[in-house]
C-alpha cells in the first residue's frame, strides 16, 4: 500500500517513508509470518510459535534493557557477561535453594550495573568504554568462580525453564510481564520522562536541575538485571550452567532489535513496542533461514539487509 | 538527592565543564585500586561461601580414576618414521630429562581437562620434571609459553597448538638448542623430522566415518537425518562432516542428509537448531551432532518437544562423561569416542626417540566407541 501511495501521488512520499519508519518492523514481522505460513512446512502450528517465542524470550528481555540504557544516548556492550555471569553464581549458590541462589544473582548483576553506572555518570568515562571493561571483566569472573559447564538438576529450576500457565511457558510469560512494566516505566513516570531528557541532552538536562547521575546509575543497574534474568531463564532451559558460551555476542542481538525496532541511538526515544518487534523479526529471520536449511552465513547477510533497511530508514528522522 | 547535588550546579554553564572533568580526574585516580580490590574480593567472598548442587553429593568425578591410555591405530605399512640420528641431537635418558608442556586453550572444557590431566599424570608415574604453560587461547602467549619453556631449560616439548601456523621462531628457538618437540592434537605446518620429530592426533575423517557406520545401524540405513556442525571454519567440522557424508553415500544410499546447521559445538546452539528443525522436519529419524555437547543440546530439545528416548537417534564425538551417560539412558545411539590422553603415547614416543629408536612421523591413535553394549560398564573410561 505504501508504495502503490508512493508511485500514483509524489507528494505523499514524505509519509510513505514517515510510515516506514513508524511501521516498517511490523511490516517486516508480518511479511515474514506470511511467507513462512506459504513456504514453510509445519510452520502455522501452535508448537512453532511456542518455539519461536521461548526461543526469543531472553533476547527481548535483554533488549528492553538496552534500549532503556541507548534511551540515555549510552550503549551496555556488558550484558552477555552479565549472563555469564548470572549463569555460574546461579550454579555455585543452588544448593541453598532457587530463590537464594537467584538473589546473590541480583545482588552480583546490580554490582556490574552500579560499577557500569558509576563509570559512566561519576567518573565520565564514555559508555561504550565503560560497559567494555565490564563486558571483558565480567566473563573473566563468570568463567573464574565456575570454570567449565555444569548440569543443574534443581526441580525448580527446571520448571522455570520449561514449565507453563494455561499452556504459555513462564519464559513468554515473564518477557511479556518485563515489557509491559518497562513501557509502562518509559511511558508514564517522572523516571521515564527524565531518562529521555537526560538522552536528548544531558546538559540540559542538568542545568534543569535533574538528578542525571541517579538516573543513569539506575538505568544501567535495571539494565544489567534484566540481563541477569534473561541469563537465569536462558540457564533454566538449557538445564545447565555455560559461562564459556552463554550469552556470547547476545549484546549484539539486543542492540540489533533496539535499531531495528526504531529507537535512534542518539537518545532521547525509546520504543519498547519497536524493540520486541525487532527481536521478534530477527527470530523470525534466522528461523526461516534455519527451517530451510540455508547456510549459516546466509543469516548473517540477511542480519546485514535488515539493519541497513532499520538505519536508512532512521535516518530520515533525524532531518525533521 | 536533589539537596546533595546542589553545589555541582552554581556554575555558569561553561565552568561546568571544567568543574566535571577534575573530578573525573580525581576519581579515577581512587576508582582504579578500589575496582582492583573490589574484584578480588568479590571473587573470593563468592567462592568461600558458595554452595552448589554437588557439594553435599558424592563430590566431583575424579578424570584421573580410570585413566584408558591411547592405542596406536596399527600403522600404516611404507609410514615415515624419524630417528634421532636423522633429527640431529644427543641421546639422553628420559627419566634424568625436564619436559616442557605447552597447552593451547583454557581448561575449561572436559577434553582438555583430561588432556593436560594425562600428561601431568604420566609425567608422574615415569617420575619426569615437569613444566607446563597454557597459552589461554591467545597464540602469541603460546610462542612467548614455549619459549619461555625452552629458557626454563626443558630438553624435550610437547605441544598442543593452538595454530597449525607461525610457529618458525620457535623452531628455530628449539631447533638451535636441538631440542625434540612431539606436537598432540593439532598439527603444525613444518617439516617433520626436521622441525618436529611426530604428530599424535585423532583421524577425524575417520570418526565421522564410524558416526556414520554407528548412525546406519540406529537407523537401519533409511530415513532422513540432521547435522549439527562445529563452528565455521574449523578443521575438526570440515573432516568430521567429510567422513560422515563419504561412508553414508557408499553404505546407506536410503540415509538423506536433509539438515546441515552449524550449532558452534555448544550446548545452547545445538538445543536452539535442535528446536526448529523438529519443528519443520517432524520426520527425522537421525540427528548426527559433530560434538557432545551439541548433541547434549538435541537430546534437551527433544525432551522439551515431548520426545521419547529412542524417538529421534542422536549419534555424537568425543566420548565426555555426559554424552556416554546419555547412552546409558537411552537417548543416544552411539558416542565415537576423540580420545583426549595423549600422555602414555607422548612420552612412550620420547622415550623411544631419545632412545635411538625409530618412531613414526604421523602417529594415529585408535579411538574407542560407546554403545548400548558397552557404555554402561565402560562409563568409568569416558572423561
Amino acid at each position: 500500500m505504501a508504495e502503490a501511495a508512493l508511485k500514483t501521488v509524489p507528494l505523499d512520499k514524505a509519509r510513505a517513508l514517515q510510515w516506514l519508519q513508524r511501521y516498517g518492523v511490523y511490516a517486516g514481522v508480518a511479511l515474514l509470518l506470511v511467507v513462512n505460513i506459504v513456504i514453510t512446512p509445519h510452520f502455522l502450528s501452535a508448537e512453532n510459535f511456542r518455539t519461536q517465542a521461548v526461543q526469543v524470550a531472553p533476547v527481548i528481555i535483554v533488549a528492553l534493557g538496552m534500549a532503556l540504557v541507548i534511551g540515555t544516548e549510552g550503549v551496555d556492550l556488558s550484558v552477555g557477561a552479565v549472563m555469564a555471569l548470572a549463569a555460574s553464581v546461579t550454579a555455585l549458590y543452588l544448593g541453598y535453594g532457587l530463590v537464594p541462589a537467584l538473589l546473590v544473582v541480583a545482588l552480583f548483576a546490580a554490582g556490574v550495573g552500579l560499577a557500569n553506572g558509576a563509570l559512566v555518570a561519576l567518573v565520565g568515562v564514555q559508555p561504550i568504554v565503560a560497559t567494555l571493561a565490564l563486558m571483558v571483566g565480567g566473563r573473566g569472573l563468570a568463567l573464574v568462580l565456575l570454570p567449565q559447564l555444569e548440569d543443574l538438576r534443581n526441580p525448580q529450576l527446571a520448571s522455570l525453564g520449561s514449565g507453563d500457565v494455561l499452556g504459555i511457558p513462564y519464559l513468554i510469560l515473564i518477557a511479556a510481564v518485563l515489557a509491559l512494566l518497562v513501557a509502562f516505566t518509559v511511558r508514564r513516570t517522572t523516571f521515564g520522562r527524565q531518562l529521555l531528557a537526560i538522552g536528548d541532552s544531558r546538559p540540559a538536562a542538568q542545568l534543569a536541575g535533574l538528578p542525571v547521575r541517579r538516573v543513569l546509575i539506575v538505568v544501567y543497574v535495571v539494565s544489567a538485571l534484566l540481563a541477569a534474568v534473561a541469563g537465569v531463564l536462558a540457564t533454566a532451559r538449557l538445564q545447565a550452567s555455560d559461562p564459556t558460551s552463554l550469552g556470547n555476542l547476545m549484546e549484539l542481538s539486543a542492540i540489533t532489535a533496539v535499531v531495528v525496532g526504531g529507537t535512534p541511538l542518539t537518545g532521547g526515544r525509546v520504543n519498547i513496542a519497536g524493540t520486541v518487534a525487532g527481536a521478534v523479526l530477527i527470530q523470525l529471520l534466522t528461523a526461516t533461514l534455519i527451517k530451510h536449511d540455508l547456510p549459516p552465513s546466509w543469516t548473517q547477510i540477511a542480519q546485514a539487509v535488515v539493519i541497513v533497511a532499520a538505519v536508512y530508514a532512521a535516518r530520515g528522522r533525524g532531518k525533521r | 538527592m536533589r539537596v546533595l547535588q546542589a553545589p555541582q550546579f552554581p556554575f555558569s554553564v561553561t565552568r561546568i565543564g571544567v568543574t566535571m572533568q577534575r573530578t573525573t580526574h580525581r576519581s579515577l585516580l581512587l576508582a582504579r585500586p578500589v575496582l582492583v580490590a573490589l574484584a578480588a574480593a568479590v571473587a573470593l567472598t563468592a567462592t568461600s561461601c558458595a554452595k552448589s548442587e554437588d557439594d553435599a553429593a558424592d563430590g566431583k568425578k575424579s578424570t584421573a580414576a580410570a585413566d584408558a591410555g591411547q592405542k596406536v591405530a596399527e600403522p600404516k605399512p611404507g609410514s615415515k618414521t624419524c630417528t634421532i640420528d636423522a633429527y640431529g641431537g644427543e641421546k639422553i635418558d628420559l627419566k634424568d630429562a625436564t619436559v616442557g608442556f605447552s597447552q593451547s586453550e583454557k581448561e575449561a572444557n572436559p577434553f582438555r581437562i583430561a588432556e593436560t590431566q594425562s600428561i601431568k599424570d604420566e609425567a608422574a608415574r615415569r617420575g619426569v620434571k615437569l613444566l607446563t604453560a597454557n597459552a589461554q587461547s591467545q597464540f602469541s602467549k603460546q610462542i612467548s609459553d614455549v619459549q619461555d619453556l625452552l629458557a626454563k631449560g626443558a630438553d624435550l616439548l610437547v605441544i598442543a597448538p593452538l595454530n597449525s601456523d607461525g610457529w618458525d621462531p620457535v623452531l628455530q628457538a628449539a631447533a638451535a638448542k636441538k631440542v625434540p618437540i612431539v606436537t598432540i592434537d593439532r598439527k603444525i605446518n613444518a617439516t617433520a623430522c626436521k622441525d618436529y620429530v611426530s604428530f599424535i592426533a585423532s583421524d577425524f575423517v575417520e570418526q565421522g566415518r564410524r558416526a556414520a557406520d554407528q548412525m546406519i545401524e540406529a537407523t537401519g540405513g533409511k530415513g532422513e537425518v540432521a547435522i549439527l556442525l562445529g563452528s565455521a571454519g574449523n578443521n575438526v567440522t570440515t573432516e568430521r562432516t567429510k567422513g560422515f557424508k563419504e561412508r553414508v553415500a557408499e553404505k546407506a544410499p536410503g540415509l538423506k542428509v536433509v539438515f546441515e546447521q552449524t550449532g558452534d559445538f555448544t550446548r545452547e546452539k545445538g538445543q536452539q537448531v535442535t528446536e526448529q528443525l523438529i519443528q519443520s522436519k517432524p520426520g527425522i529419524k537421525g540427528i548426527y551432532a559433530e560434538n557432545d555437547e551439541m548433541g547434549l543440546g538435541a537430546v534437551a530439545a527433544l525432551k522439551g518437544a515431548g520426545k521419547k528416548a529412542g524417538d529421534v537417534k542422536i549419534v555424537t564425538v568425543d566420548g565426555t562423561r555426559n554424552a556416554v551417560q546419555g547412552v546409558v539412558d537411552g537417548w543416544i545411539s552411539g558416542v565415537i569416542e576423540s580420545n583426549p590422553r595423549f600422555g602414555p603415547l607422548a612420552f612412550q614416543t620420547l622415550d623411544d626417540f631419545t632412545q635411538g629408536k625409530e618412531v613414526a612421523q604421523d602417529i594415529i591413535i585408535q579411538d574407542g566407541a560407546y554403545d548400548d553394549g558397552n557404555a554402561e560398564q565402560d562409563l568409568g573410561k569416558a572423561y
